[in-house]
C-alpha cells in the first residue's frame, strides 16, 4: 500500500514534467471479493505511475484508458489488500481482491460507518466475540472486565444481572440514572441506556469509543462513552454454518463473611446491655443452643447454563444469522432465579445492484424472581442464638433483641414475585449508492418492550414485626416505546494520494413508556392461578398509571481526510434538541477534530528499521450528557395529598395536591471537553504492539441533586448545572504475540490510571455530601478533591483509662473503652467539625495482564485483574442503630479492659461515638484476581468430520478462581452512583464459577 | 429505471424526514400538573390549602420524634416498645443526643416542608382572579395559621430558626437563624391575619369540621402569649375563646378521645384522620401513623407501644381522679370500646400505653391509623386562662377556670378532684402546672410547659436522683445539662448547607 504511494508520488512528478499524452487504449474489467465473489463497488483502480484513475461501479466494473497494455493496475479498497496488476496484454481483466487480515488493516466500527484501524484518530478499543464468550454471563457488560483499557466494571453476582460500568472515572454525578455515569450503547445504531438481554454469543465486536474525538458524534448523551454493539451476520455466498455453543456451570460464593457464632454473639450482646445500662439479654451464656448460621440459610451452590443455535451465510443477493439462545442462572442467593429465552435473525438482501436493504430484529423474554432486598443485610445481622425453625414449624423470633427479621422466613414468605419482560428491538435499514461515490442509508430502529411483574406476599406471623396481616399483591405492567430513524448520507473518494470521507446526517428519535401499578389484599387463595388483582378485595384496591416522554432531533456530519497515508485529519459535529431541556437550553452543539500522523510512513523512520507501526494521535472533542430526571425543570404537582374534614363518622377525604419540590428551569446538558493523545507501535513485525493514550476530561455544568438546607422545604433536592470535574490519566495496552515451532502464544498487559479532582462546585458552594448510611451521610466532595471522598472521624485509638478520658478531647458522651477521635480542628472538644477525608471509592490504577498459548489444538489462557488504591466503607458493620444484630469476628478483639485494645472499642449499641462514620469502617479494598482460567480443545478436523462436524470445541473455565483483597466484606466490588459509591451496606456477592462448554460447528 | 428508483427514494427520505414539525421538541410531563399550570383556579386553591392539612399527619410532622421531643424528653414518658426497638429514642430521654441525631433532621424536615406548603398557598393564592374572594381570603388564613402553629412549635424546641415566609429562590437558600422574638412576632402576626378572617366554628358546614376556625387562632394566640410571658394578652385572648360561646367542656373527659368524640364542643383545633385503604393511588390516604406508633404491643391491637405513660406521670394524679384511667392503660385493661382486654407483652417491661391515642379496629393495617390528633382543646385553654390571670395576680378568678376544668373531671364522684380554693398566686401557681399535667397527660404539650415555667431542669435534676428499690438510680444515664438542654441542637446538617450562616446552639 505505502510502497504504491511512493510510486504514485514518483509518477505525479514524472508526469508533471512531461506529460505527453498520446494514443490511448481502454482496459476494462471487473473486480470482485477473493472470497464471496461478490462485485466490490467503489474500489479505486489506479494506472501505475500515472494519474490516471477509477473507481468501480456497481457491478464492480470499471473501464480506463492506458497509453499501453503493458501499463501496470494499482487496485486498493477500504478493507483489502491492495494489489499491483500488469495488463499484460488484456483487455479485459477479472480482478480479486481479498480481505486484510493484518491487524492495521483491520475495520474498526466508528460512530455513523466503519474505518481501517490505521486510520483512526480517536480512542477507540475493540473487544471481539471470542473474549466475551469466554466469560458466560447473563450479560455481556460483565465479560468486558479487564479487557478494556480505561473502561472500568464493577461487577454484579446477581442472577441475570450486568456490571456497572464507568469509562476514565466518572464526569458526572450521575444522580438520577441507575447505572451511575455509565456509557451509553449503540446496538446496530440504536441507542439505548439499557442494552439489557442482550447475548455475548450475538455479538460479533464491541468497541468501545473513548476520546471527545471519537464520541462527540454522539452528542448530547456521549459523555460517558459510547459502547457500540456490532451483532453477528452473514456473508455473501456463504455456506451455511451451524453452530451449537452450549455451557453449563455452578457457582458459589468465593468468600463469606466471618461472623460470631451463638455463644459469641450472646457474650458479646450481654456485654452490650452492661456497657449501656440495659437488662442483660441472656442469663446463662452457657445454656445457648446451637443456633444458626444464617449464611448457611440463604446462600447455595447455584447453577446456570447457555444453550445456543445459530445458522448464518449467504446466497449472492443475500445473507442471514438467525440465532436462537436459552439462558438460565440461579443465583447464590436462594430464590434469586433469572431465565432468557432470544432470538435473533439480521439478513441483507441486495434488491438492484446498488440498493441493499436489511434488518437486524431480536426478540428476547426474560424473567426473574428476585429475593428479599434486604436478605443479605438481614442474614448478616439476625440473631445466630436463634433456631431458623423448630422441628415444630415455629419460625425463629430473630427480632428479639434486633429488628432483623428472620431471613428463612423472608424466603418462605417474601419470594413469590416474578417481574418479566418482553422486548422486541432492531431495525431495517436501506443503502442506495447514488453514484459509487455517494451512499445513502436509512435506518428505522426501534426498541418495543413489555413488562411486567407481581409481588404477592401471603398473611403470614412469624413474629410481631414479621408478618403480614393481609394477603396483598402488587402488580406491575408498562411498556417501553423508542423509535430512532436516521438518514446518512456517507461519501468516499480517492484523488491520487488524497482520500476524502464524509457523513452527513439526520435523527429523531422518540421514546415513550408508561405503567400501570396496582395492589390488592385480602386474596381469596394463594395458589398461582388466583395471583391476580381481581382475586383481591375492593378495599385497600389502588392503581397507578405514570407516564414518560422524550425526543431527540440530531443533526451528524463528519470529514475525513487522509494524505499520503500518512496525514490524518478528521472534524465531526452534531447539534442536538433534547425534549428534556427548557426552550433556552435546548439546541447544544458538539464539535470535534482531531488528526494523526503515521510516522512509520516517512523515510525517516523507516530507515531506523524498528517500527512497523509508529502512530501519534490527537483529538479534541465536546461532547453531553443529559441523564436527568427530565420533569426537573417543571415543579411538579403532587396530587394524592388528602385531608380530612368533617365528624366522625361522616368525615370524608377531601382531595389535595400541591407542589412538593423545587424546578430549575434553566437545566441544560454537563459538557466534557476531551482531549486526548495517543501513541500506537509495532515492532519486531508487529509480534509486539504497543498504544498508549493520555486523556484529560474536563466536565463543565455538571448537574449535581445538591443537598439544600431542608428549611426551604423541597421534598427533594434539585438538579442545578452547577460543578467541574476533570479525569485524567493514562491507559496502556501492550502485546506480543509469537509463535515457536507448533505453539502459538500471546501475553498482553492492559491497564489505566485515574486521577478524579473536582475543579468546582459552583458559586458559594463549599462541598457537596452524600452517601447515606446508619450514621448520617458519609462522603463529601470538595473542590480539589474526589468525587465521593468518605468524610467521617479519624480514629486515634481507645480511652484506656479515666486519665485517657481527660487527656484527650472529646464531646462529652464518651466513656473508658470507647473510640478516641481524633481533633482535627484543634479546638480541645470532638465536634462534627473534626470529620476529615479517610478515604476514596475511586480506584487510582486498574490493570490486567493476560497470557494463553494454543498448541496442536489445545488452548489455555488465563486474565488476570486488579483494581489498585480504592477503599470500601463496611457500612454494614456500622448499621446497629436497632437492638443487637450479630457481629463480624472483628468485634471479639474489642477493649474489655486496659491495655487490651487499641483500635476496637467496647461493645455498645449504635450511636456516638462508636458506630459514627469513621476509619474504623473504611477498608482497604484493592483486590487483584484470576479474572478467568479457560483451557479448552478442539478435536481435530478429522475426528470431528467422523462425526459429521467442521469442528468441536470443549472448553472448561473458572471464573473469578481467587480474588486476593484484604476486604472483608462478600466482594470488594461495590458500586453506586459517583456520590455514594463504595458503601457495603450488604452488596450481593459476585461469586466464583466453573463452566464446561461444548461448541460444535457444522 | 436506476435514475427513477434512486430519484424516488431520495424524494421520499427528504419529504418525510422534513415532515417533523418545529415543536416536535415540546412535551410536557405526563399525567401531571406542574408550576406551569398550577394556581391557576378556585379548585387549585382549595387542592393547595388541603395539602398543607394532610401534611399535619406527617410521620416527621406529628408521628415519630415528635413524641420523643414532646413526651419522652419530658417527664411523663418513657420509650415503650421492647427494650431493643428503636433505642435511638432513649437518647432523647436521657439527653445523650448529639447534632446529628436523627430525631432532629425529621423534625426539622418535616416542619419545613409544612411551612414550605402553607409558603406556596399564602403567596400564590392571592394572585388566582377567577374564584370566590371570600373563599380566597379564608384559604390564605387557614394556611397562616397553619404556618404559625408550625413555627410555634419549632421555636419553642430550636430557638432562633430561619424565619422563611416565601417560597425560597436559589440565590436565596443561605438563610440565618432569627431571633426567637422575630419569630414570636410573626407568629402572632399570622394568628392575628387569621383571627381577623377566619369563620367561627359554628359556621363551618358540617363537612369543613377540621378547617382552622377563629377560636383556634385565638386559642393559639392565648398560648403564644402565655409561653412569651405576655399574660395580659394570653388573658385577652384566652377569653375572647371563652367569650365566644362556641365552645364548652365536653361532660365526659374520656370520651373526648374515642372516635365519638373527634371535633366535639371542647376541640378547638384537631388534625383529621381516617381510614381508607386506597383514594387516588394513594394506600391509607387519610391515615396517620400516630395510632400504630403508641398502640398496644401485641395482642389484640398489634400497634407498637412507643411513648409509655411514666411512673412518674402516674404520680402526679391526685387520689381517684379519673384522668389518670383515661389516659394511661395496660394489661388487664380493657379497651376503651370495651371489646377486648389488653394481654401481657412478655417482651416488654412495665407495659402502658397512651389510651389517648387509642383507635378501634378499622380498614387496612395498623399503619392506617384513623384517629384525630388533639392539638388545642377548651380545657387547655381554660388552664391558660388562669394561669393568665394568676401570674397577674388574679388567684381568685383564676380559681373558677381551673376548678371548671376539674368539676368536669370529677365527673359525678363528688369525693375526688376537690374545688381549689387557694387564694395566693405563688401558692396556686404550682396547682396549675399540676392540673395541666393531669389534665393534658399524653397530648404531647409536657415538655412545652417545662420549658415555658423553666420547671425543666428543676424536674430533671429530681430525676437525676430517683433510685429503684435495689438502690440504683432510676436514669443512670440522665445527662441532661441545663445549660445546653432547653433548646435542641440545629441538625448538623443544615448547618453544613447553610453556607456557613447557621450557628449551633450553645453547648453542643
Amino acid at each position: 500500500m505505502t510502497k504504491t504511494l511512493q510510486r504514485i508520488c514518483f509518477l505525479i512528478a514524472l508526469c508533471a514534467s512531461g506529460a505527453l499524452l498520446q494514443a490511448q487504449v481502454t482496459v476494462s474489467g471487473q473486480l470482485i471479493d477473493a472470497q464471496d465473489s461478490l462485485p466490490l463497488i467503489g474500489a479505486n483502480v489506479m494506472v501505475k505511475n500515472s494519474t490516471t484513475g477509477t473507481l468501480t461501479d456497481f457491478d464492480g466494473k470499471f473501464s480506463l484508458e492506458v497509453r499501453n497494455l503493458d501499463a501496470t493496475l494499482i487496485i486498493s479498497y477500504i478493507g483489502y489488500n491492495a494489489q499491483e496488476v500488469p495488463i499484460a496484454g488484456r483487455s479485459f481483466l477479472n480482478l480479486s481482491l481479498s480481505q486484510a487480515s493484518n491487524q492495521l488493516d483491520e475495520i474498526v466500527v466508528v460512530g455513523f460507518g466503519t474505518q481501517r484501524k490505521s486510520d483512526v484518530t480517536g480512542s477507540v478499543s475493540s473487544v471481539k466475540s471470542e473474549d466475551l464468550r469466554k466469560i458466560p454471563t447473563a450479560d455481556f457488560t460483565q465479560a468486558l472486565q479487564g479487557k478494556v483499557a480505561g473502561l472500568e466494571v464493577i461487577g454484579s453476582g446477581v442472577a441475570g444481572g450486568s456490571g456497572q460500568l464507568q469509562l476514565r472515572g466518572p464526569g458526572t454525578f450521575g444522580l438520577d440514572v441507575g447505572n451511575g455515569a455509565g456509557p451509553i450503547y449503540v446496538v446496530d445504531g440504536l441507542m439505548l441506556d439499557d442494552p439489557g438481554n442482550l447475548s455475548a454469543n450475538e455479538i460479533e465486536s464491541v468497541e468501545v469509543l473513548k476520546d471527545g474525538a471519537a464520541v462527540a458524534i454522539y452528542g448530547s448523551r456521549g459523555a460517558n462513552g459510547v459502547v457500540l454493539i456490532t451483532t453477528k451476520r452473514g456473508m455473501n455466498s456463504e455456506k451455511t454454518t451451524f453452530n451449537l455453543n452450549t455451557n453449563f456451570g455452578m457457582q458459589s460464593v468465593a468468600q463469606r463473611i466471618d461472623l460470631v457464632g451463638p455463644r459469641d454473639y450472646a457474650i458479646l450482646a450481654n456485654e452490650a446491655a452492661m456497657n449501656q445500662g440495659l437488662p442483660l439479654l441472656f442469663s446463662d451464656i452457657d445454656d445457648i443452643g446451637e443456633g444458626t448460621d444464617w449464611q448457611d440459610v440463604i446462600f447455595r451452590e447455584a447453577p446456570m447454563y447457555t444453550v445456543n443455535l445459530s445458522a448464518r451465510g449467504g446466497t449472492d443477493r443475500y445473507t442471514y444469522y438467525i440465532s436462537g439462545e436459552a439462558f438460565r442462572q440461579d443465583g447464590i442467593v436462594q430464590a434469586d432465579n433469572y431465565e432468557r429465552y432470544t432470538l435473533r435473525i439480521n439478513n441483507d438482501y441486495k434488491l438492484t445492484s446498488f440498493m441493499k436493504i436489511g434488518h437486524n430484529l431480536a426478540f428476547n423474554y426474560d424473567s426473574r424472581q428476585s429475593p428479599p432486598g434486604n436478605i443479605i443485610f438481614n442474614a448478616y445481622g439476625a440473631d445466630p442464638t436463634v433456631t431458623a425453625r423448630d422441628e415444630n414449624g415455629v419460625w425463629g423470633n430473630t427480632s428479639m433483641r434486633s429488628n432483623v427479621g428472620n431471613p428463612l422466613a423472608q424466603l418462605e414468605f417474601n419470594t413469590n414475585n416474578r417481574n418479566r419482560r418482553f422486548r422486541a428491538l432492531g431495525n431495517v435499514y436501506g443503502e442506495v449508492f447514488v453514484t459509487p461515490d455517494i451512499m445513502v442509508r436509512s435506518s428505522m430502529a426501534f426498541d418495543w418492550q413489555n413488562f411486567q411483574s407481581y409481588s404477592f406476599t401471603p398473611e403470614f406471623f412469624v413474629t410481631p414485626q414479621q408478618q403480614n396481616e393481609e394477603s396483598s399483591i402488587f402488580f406491575s405492567n408498562g411498556n417501553f416505546s423508542d423509535w430512532q430513524w436516521e438518514t446518512t448520507v456517507n461519501y468516499n473518494k480517492a484523488i491520487g494520494r488524497h482520500r476524502f470521507g464524509g457523513v452527513l446526517g439526520y435523527l429523531s428519535q422518540s421514546q415513550e413508556s408508561q405503567s400501570i401499578f396496582a395492589s390488592r389484599f385480602g386474596l381469596i387463595g394463594t395458589t398461582d392461578e388466583l395471583l391476580f388483582l381481581t382475586a383481591g378485595t375492593e378495599d385497600g384496591a389502588s392503581g397507578q398509571n405514570l407516564g414518560q416522554f422524550f425526543r431527540y432531533i440530531s443533526y451528524v456530519g463528519r470529514v475525513n481526510y487522509t494524505f499520503d497515508d500518512k496525514y490524518i485529519l478528521s472534524a465531526s459535529f452534531r447539534r442536538d434538541g433534547s425534549s428534556k431541556f427548557g426552550r433556552n437550553n435546548r439546541f447544544g452543539n458538539f464539535p470535534a477534530i482531531s488528526g494523526a500522523w503515521r510516522l512509520s510512513e516517512e523515510d525517516f523512520m523507516r530507515n531506523l528499521n524498528i517500527f512497523d507501526n509508529f502512530k501519534i494521535r490527537a483529538g479534541y472533542g465536546v461532547t453531553g450528557n443529559d441523564r436527568i430526571d427530565y420533569r426537573s425543570i417543571f415543579a411538579v404537582v403532587n396530587n394524592g395529598l388528602f385531608a380530612v374534614f368533617g365528624r366522625n363518622p361522616s368525615d370524608m377525604l377531601n382531595f389535595g395536591a400541591t407542589i412538593t419540590g423545587v424546578a430549575n428551569p434553566f437545566l441544560q446538558w454537563e459538557e466534557t471537553r476531551s482531549t486526548n493523545i495517543g501513541l500506537e507501535m509495532g515492532y519486531l513485525n508487529n509480534r509486539l504492539i504497543m498504544e498508549l493514550d493520555f486523556y484529560i476530561n474536563r466536565t463543565d455544568n455538571v448537574l449535581v441533586r445538591v443537598p439544600i438546607p431542608a428549611y426551604v422545604g423541597s421534598s427533594q433536592d434539585p438538579n442545578l448545572n452547577a460543578a467541574n470535574i476533570e479525569n485524567r490519566g493514562i491507559e496502556w495496552n501492550i502485546n506480543w504475540r509469537d509463535k515457536i515451532g507448533k505453539v502459538f502464544y500471546s501475553v498482553g498487559a492492559i491497564g489505566t490510571t485515574l486521577r478524579n479532582r473536582v475543579i468546582s462546585l459552583g458559586d458559594n458552594k463549599e462541598e457537596i455530601l452524600g452517601g447515606g448510611t446508619s450514621a448520617g451521610l458519609a462522603t463529601r466532595t470538595v473542590v480539589d478533591g474526589e468525587i465521593g471522598a468518605f468524610w467521617g472521624y479519624q480514629t486515634i485509638g481507645v480511652y484506656q483509662n479515666e486519665g485517657d478520658l481527660a487527656n484527650f478531647p472529646n464531646i462529652g458522651n464518651v466513656q473508658v473503652g470507647d473510640l478516641i477521635f481524633a481533633d482535627i480542628d484543634g479546638d480541645g472538644i470532638i465536634t462534627p467539625e473534626d470529620r476529615t477525608f479517610i478515604g476514596s471509592p475511586l480506584p487510582r490504577l486498574m490493570y490486567g495482564f493476560n497470557a494463553s498459548i494454543e498448541y496442536a489444538g489445545f488452548d489455555m489462557s488465563i486474565d488476570f485483574y486488579g483494581v489498585w488504591g480504592t477503599q470500601i466503607l463496611n457500612a454494614k458493620k456500622m448499621a446497629r442503630f436497632f437492638g443487637v444484630p450479630n457481629f463480624e469476628t472483628s468485634f471479639l478483639d474489642r477493649w474489655t479492659g486496659e491495655g487490651t485494645s487499641d483500635t476496637e472499642p467496647r461493645v455498645t449499641n449504635g450511636g456516638y461515638p462508636n458506630f459514627e462514620v469513621s476509619d474504623r469502617f473504611i477498608e482497604d479494598a484493592s483486590y487483584f484476581r484470576v479474572r478467568s482460567f479457560v483451557i479448552g480443545y478442539n478435536l481435530s478436523r478429522v475426528l470431528s468430520d467422523k462425526v459429521g462436524l467442521d469442528n468441536l470445541r470443549i472448553a472448561f473455565s473458572l471464573i473469578n478462581p481467587i480474588t486476593w483483597t484484604p476486604y472483608t466484606g462478600y466482594s470488594p466490588e461495590i458500586g453506586g452512583s459517583p456520590i455514594a459509591r463504595g458503601i457495603d451496606g450488604g452488596a450481593y456477592p459476585v461469586p466464583r464459577t466453573w463452566t464446561v462448554g461444548v461448541n460444535a460447528t457444522f | 429505471m436506476k435514475n427513477i428508483a434512486k430519484l424516488s427514494i431520495i424524494c421520499f427520505l427528504v419529504i418525510v424526514s422534513s415532515s417533523c414539525r418545529h415543536d416536535f421538541l415540546d412535551i410536557k410531563p405526563r399525567g401531571q400538573l406542574t408550576s406551569e399550570n398550577f394556581f391557576e383556579t378556585e379548585e387549585h386553591a382549595i387542592w393547595a390549602t388541603n395539602a398543607v392539612y394532610q401534611h399535619l399527619r406527617d410521620w416527621d410532622v406529628h408521628v415519630f420524634y415528635f413524641l420523643g421531643l414532646t413526651d419522652m424528653a419530658s417527664d411523663d414518658a418513657y420509650k415503650g416498645s421492647e427494650p431493643g426497638d428503636a433505642v435511638q429514642l432513649n437518647d432523647l430521654i436521657n439527653y445523650t443526643f448529639d447534632p446529628n441525631h436523627p430525631a432532629f433532621i425529621s423534625i426539622w424536615r418535616g416542619y419545613y416542608r409544612g411551612i414550605y406548603r402553607a409558603n406556596l398557598a399564602i403567596k400564590n393564592i392571592p394572585d388566582i382572579d377567577d374564584m370566590d374572594p371570600d373563599l380566597r381570603d379564608r384559604l390564605v388564613a387557614e394556611c397562616k395559621l397553619i404556618r404559625a402553629y408550625f413555627y410555634f412549635n419549632i421555636v419553642r424546641w430550636f430557638g432562633d430558626v430561619p424565619l422563611i415566609l416565601e417560597p425560597l429562590d436559589p440565590d436565596e437558600y443561605f438563610q440565618a437563624r432569627i431571633p426567637e422574638s422575630e419569630v414570636y412576632e410573626q407568629i402572632i402576626q399570622d394568628l392575628k391575619d387569621a383571627e381577623a378572617v377566619l369563620p367561627l366554628k359554628s359556621r363551618y358546614g358540617a363537612n369543613d369540621i377540621g378547617r382552622a376556625t377563629k377560636g383556634a387562632a385565638q386559642g393559639l394566640l392565648a398560648k403564644v402569649y402565655l409561653t412569651i410571658g405576655d399574660w395580659m394578652n394570653a388573658e385577652q385572648y384566652a377569653r375572647a375563646v371563652v367569650n365566644s360561646g362556641e365552645y364548652n367542656l365536653w361532660p365526659r373527659y374520656n370520651e373526648i378521645f374515642l372516635p365519638s368524640g373527634e371535633h366535639n364542643s371542647e376541640s378547638l383545633w384537631e388534625v383529621g384522620a381516617m381510614a381508607v385503604l386506597s383514594a387516588a393511588g394513594v394506600n391509607n390516604p387519610g391515615s396517620s401513623a400516630y395510632n400504630q406508633v403508641q398502640g398496644v404491643r401485641g395482642i389484640p391491637n398489634l400497634g407498637w407501644g412507643f411513648n409509655q405513660p411514666s411512673d412518674e406521670l402516674i404520680a402526679n394524679y391526685e387520689p381517684g381522679d379519673p384522668r389518670r384511667g383515661a389516659t394511661i392503660m395496660g394489661p388487664g385493661d380493657v379497651l376503651p370500646d370495651g371489646s377486648a382486654v389488653i394481654q401481657n407483652n412478655p417482651n416488654m417491661v412495665n407495659e402502658r400505653y397512651n389510651r389517648k391515642a387509642w383507635v378501634p379496629p378499622h380498614v387496612g393495617f395498623q399503619e392506617n391509623g384513623p384517629g384525630n390528633i388533639r392539638l388545642l382543646r377548651y380545657a387547655d385553654v381554660l388552664l391558660i386562662l388562669a394561669e393568665a390571670l394568676n401570674e397577674q395576680g388574679n388567684a381568685g378568678e383564676a380559681l373558677t377556670y381551673i376548678n371548671m376544668v376539674r368539676e368536669r373531671a370529677r365527673g359525678s364522684n363528688n369525693f375526688i378532684l376537690r374545688d381549689l380554693t387557694e387564694m395566693n398566686p405563688s401558692e396556686l401557681r404550682p396547682m396549675i402546672w399540676r392540673e395541666r399535667r393531669s389534665e393534658l397527660g399524653m397530648e404531647h404539650h409536657r415538655w412545652f410547659d417545662l420549658k415555658r415555667t423553666d420547671q425543666l431542669r428543676i424536674i430533671m435534676e429530681e430525676l437525676k436522683t430517683l433510685v429503684r428499690p435495689n438502690g440504683q438510680p432510676k436514669f443512670p444515664n440522665l445527662q441532661f445539662d441545663e445549660s445546653k438542654h432547653y433548646r435542641f441542637p440545629i441538625p448538623q446538617q443544615e448547618i453544613d448547607l447553610s453556607g456557613g450562616l447557621m450557628t449551633q446552639n450553645p453547648g453542643y
